[in-house]
């Protein structure tokens, strides 16, 4: 039931990054937007207060049984994750993975690291550099403009110090020289060719670079946004006379009310998994058969905490701190044999305390190891690409429902050889630079953590120009409703090693003020 | 709160509305005394006094639900050898640890508890093969024996995996975290290198338990809360 029969010109289903920038660029193009976001809003004043963990009750400790697969979850955070049990998904035996969402208004976008890179051509064009997958439809060059234009809104700090796998952009120029803990590692990469280039960050306002503070202000200011918050979309309506997208049916989250609303052309942007879960659960969109394949993130966990000698007991004032970004290296010039793709490395300076876990030592032992190290710490892990592969697949769970009777997702995916020799060579090279440096390697760790830890998920809804194998094409629209738009991380043809936040934003800003254009020139 | 005390509330909410409305509706009438300045629930507002509780942890005890004696013995021998009392810092004894941990670990998944549960046989197993007595009986030196083979280096969430290893880092992990964020612990201040207790912004639950709308959810466990609502009363304050 409609109450208002109103139809909106452009439905946009989730709040996020990407739900936000297609809110901006089709309101402030003049286009009538209603956005529904499956959680609540997030009042930090009223939601959050300070608090001690001596004073929760379960210490810190993450409370048992409702973000169990969410490795970031403590109790201060457990209620902005969204609870397992309410939305469950279930997982091949043997095959974990770590599905982690947020469903407040803004989504992800409250709480991500905010590391800010460019995709280069070594990854819009991968397949004509090692010939494996697919490239995608566009290059960087198609999606610079756009780039510079979020980096601008999202004022994206860094030195433009990229070689070409790491494209520079519109930065706040970082000219802070480098300490000398820094300054030796990078006299241990350069000779082999490995680049060490000044990490980039957005610093958004006051450190927030949300969709609640960047986007959807300006989206709001035009009049042309309306928002409906807890609203959980069951499925995409369809038109029996066109076969096209016409709104969606929604549930109250809280009242259990059955609602639906109208659109000319909906907008998916509920995160990578759950756009592609709503389309599987809607039958849209898979004419080609690959709706849901190809799912990919990054590996993380993989890494190297060593110590500066110089710096120990106190010493490291004036030696310590800073960061640094290691974009790939591997597979630009020379080709390994033991994987395709390559990694980078987030490496850090420490000026603060090493944990525990870096000393096998208990008691006055441990107490007094960790006086002597504070501040001493240098720590590299890696940020690694994992290969787009049709059988890393999502499918709906027909036997499984959420809270809402809506269908669960069952996740089927694993990580192959490529990326665990990618994690044991990264370890090595960090190892290797550590101690060429003249560092002391305390702990390591060859074993990528399980997929989905990275909350980098990507594909399974993926662009190209040949409908038969892609889902949408290169303006992020259906190839099968060409009133269906999918901005987010689905969208993507394959991954790399970059954090992929500036790159669904491009793509966002892309495909909305393509769709705006349609639509103001009468083609939608 | 519960469904019907939330009713019951909002039911005493209205119906003293309604007095303190009707009270003022007969001021005119000169035989009855004045009415209170204001209706009384104007006094709910920001500058409202707000009671102080403490966390039922830190003045209630329980009963082991978890653990068998013999396992609690052993763990409390464990956590006072790893995390001992130094410095002026209270060890993991004082901080209450093993019983917390019978708490956590009870109610975590099975994989952890068995982690735990062989852990603990398996240490005690090793003193009564090695020294004849239990573990809880063993001196620092005697227990170090059986402890240090198994010590690890790790990072990135990524445990130790191998067998007893397992068992006896998590343990420390766990032991340590949950002694650096006791009361007793936060009650010392921290000098040094010495761990502080966790301080971080605590995000309520932020929306209405949904499951205690819908009988047909009931099955399903309620978001967890940082504090029961049950334990939380209206205040009430004197006119």
């Amino acid at each position: 039931m409609n109450m208002t029969n109103e139809i909106h010109d452009v439905l946009i289903i989730g709040s996020g990054h990407a739900g936000g920038m297609a809110a901006k660029m089709l309101t402030e193009a003049g286009i009538r937007c209603l956005m529904l976001n499956a959680g609540p809003v997030a009042d930090i004043t009223r939601d959050a207060e300070r608090l001690s963990a001596s004073d929760l009750p379960y210490r810190g400790f993450r409370p048992p049984g409702h973000v169990d697969h969410i490795a970031q979850a403590n109790e201060f955070n457990a209620n902005v994750w969204v609870d397992e049990q309410e939305v469950p998904y279930t997982i091949e035996t043997g095959q974990p993975y770590s599905w982690v969402r947020v469903r407040l208004f803004g989504g992800r976008s409250l709480f991500w690291s905010r590391q800010s890179f460019r995709l280069s051509d070594y990854e819009f064009k991968c397949k004509s550099h090692d010939g494996f997958g697919e490239d995608w439809p566009i290059s960087h060059a198609d999606l610079a403009p756009y780039y510079s234009r979020v980096e601008r809104i999202f004022r994206v700090a860094g030195a433009l110090d990229g070689p070409p796998q790491m494209p520079d952009g519109a930065f706040i120029l970082d000219d802070d020289p480098w300490t000398p803990s820094m300054q030796r590692f990078i006299n241990a990469a350069t000779p082999r060719n490995i680049p060490v280039c000044k990490q980039r960050r957005a610093l958004g306002v006051n450190g927030l670079a949300s969709s609640v503070n960047l986007l959807l202000p300006d989206a709001e200011q035009t009049g042309n946004l309306t928002s409906i918050a807890n609203a959980v979309v069951r499925e995409i309506t369809v038109d029996k006379n066109t076969g096209l997208p016409n709104g969606c049916n929604f549930v109250d989250r809280i009242t259990r009310r059955e609602m639906s609303v109208k659109a000319r052309v909906v907008v998916l942007a509920a995160g990578t998994l759950e756009s592609t879960r709503l389309l599987l659960n809607s039958g849209l969109a898979n004419s080609s058969g690959v709706l849901g394949r190809y799912l990919t993130d990054q590996i993380y966990g993989a890494g190297v905490v060593a110590s500066v000698p110089e710096a120990r007991n106190r010493k490291g004032e004036k030696i310590m701190g800073g960061s640094a970004i290691v974009p790939r290296f591997r597979n630009i010039d020379t080709k390994s044999d033991k994987f395709l793709r390559g990694y980078a490395f987030n490496t850090t300076s420490m000026t603060g305390p090493l944990g525990a876990r870096n000393f096998a030592a208990y008691g006055a032992e441990l107490e007094k190891k960790l006086e002597e190290y504070y501040g001493s710490g240098f720590v590299m892990t890696i940020m690694g690409e994992v290969l787009g592969r049709y059988e890393n697949h999502v499918r709906i769970d027909k036997d499984k429902v959420d809270a809402w009777d809506i269908p669960v997702l069952h996740i089927d995916t694993r990580y192959t050889d490529n990326e665990y020799n990618m994690a044991k060579d990264a370890v090595a090279v960090a190892s290797e630079l550590c101690e060429t440096a003249g560092f002391e390697v305390l702990s390591k760790n060859e074993v990528p953590n399980p997929p989905g830890y990275s909350i980098h998920e990507i594909g399974t809804c993926r662009m190209g120009d040949d409908k038969k194998k892609s889902v949408l094409n290169k303006w992020n629209q259906s190839h099968d409703h060409k009133n269906l738009f999918v901005v987010d991380g689905a969208s993507f043809t394959s991954g790399g090693w970059q954090n992929p936040t500036m790159t669904i934003l491009s793509l966002s800003m892309r495909a909305s003020e393509y769709l705006a254009n349609e639509m103001n020139t009468g083609n939608l | 709160m519960k469904r019907r005390d939330f009713v019951r509330t909002l039911v005493s909410f209205f119906v003293a509305g309604k007095a303190a409305i009707s009270q003022q509706q007969r001021v005119s009438d000169p035989t009855l005394p004045p009415p209170a300045p204001v209706p009384w629930f104007t006094g709910l507002n920001s500058r409202t006094p707000v009671p102080a509780t403490e966390l039922a942890d830190h003045v209630a005890t329980t009963e082991l639900t978890f653990f068998t004696p013999l396992q609690m013995r052993t763990l409390t021998r464990l956590s006072d050898v790893l995390l001992p009392p130094l410095n002026g810092k209270p060890g993991a004894v004082k901080a209450q640890t093993p019983k917390f941990l019978d708490f956590l670990i009870g109610s975590s998944a099975e994989p952890r508890k068995k982690i735990y549960s062989g852990g603990l046989d398996w240490i005690e197993e090793s003193a009564q093969a090695k020294y004849k007595t239990a573990f809880a009986q063993l001196d620092d030196n005697q227990a170090g024996e059986l402890i240090k083979p198994w010590l690890r280096t790790w990072m990135s969430d990524h445990e130790p995996t191998e067998l007893h290893a397992d068992f006896i880092n998590i343990a420390h992990d766990d032991i340590r975290n949950a002694t650096v964020n006791s009361k007793a612990w936060n009650d010392v201040p921290s000098v040094g290198a010495e761990p502080s207790t966790q301080t971080d912004v605590y995000w309520l639950p932020i929306e209405p338990d949904v499951y205690g709308q819908n009988p047909a959810y009931a099955h399903t466990p309620p978001h967890v809360l940082a504090a029961p609502k049950d334990g939380q009363k209206m205040p009430v304050y004197s006119r």
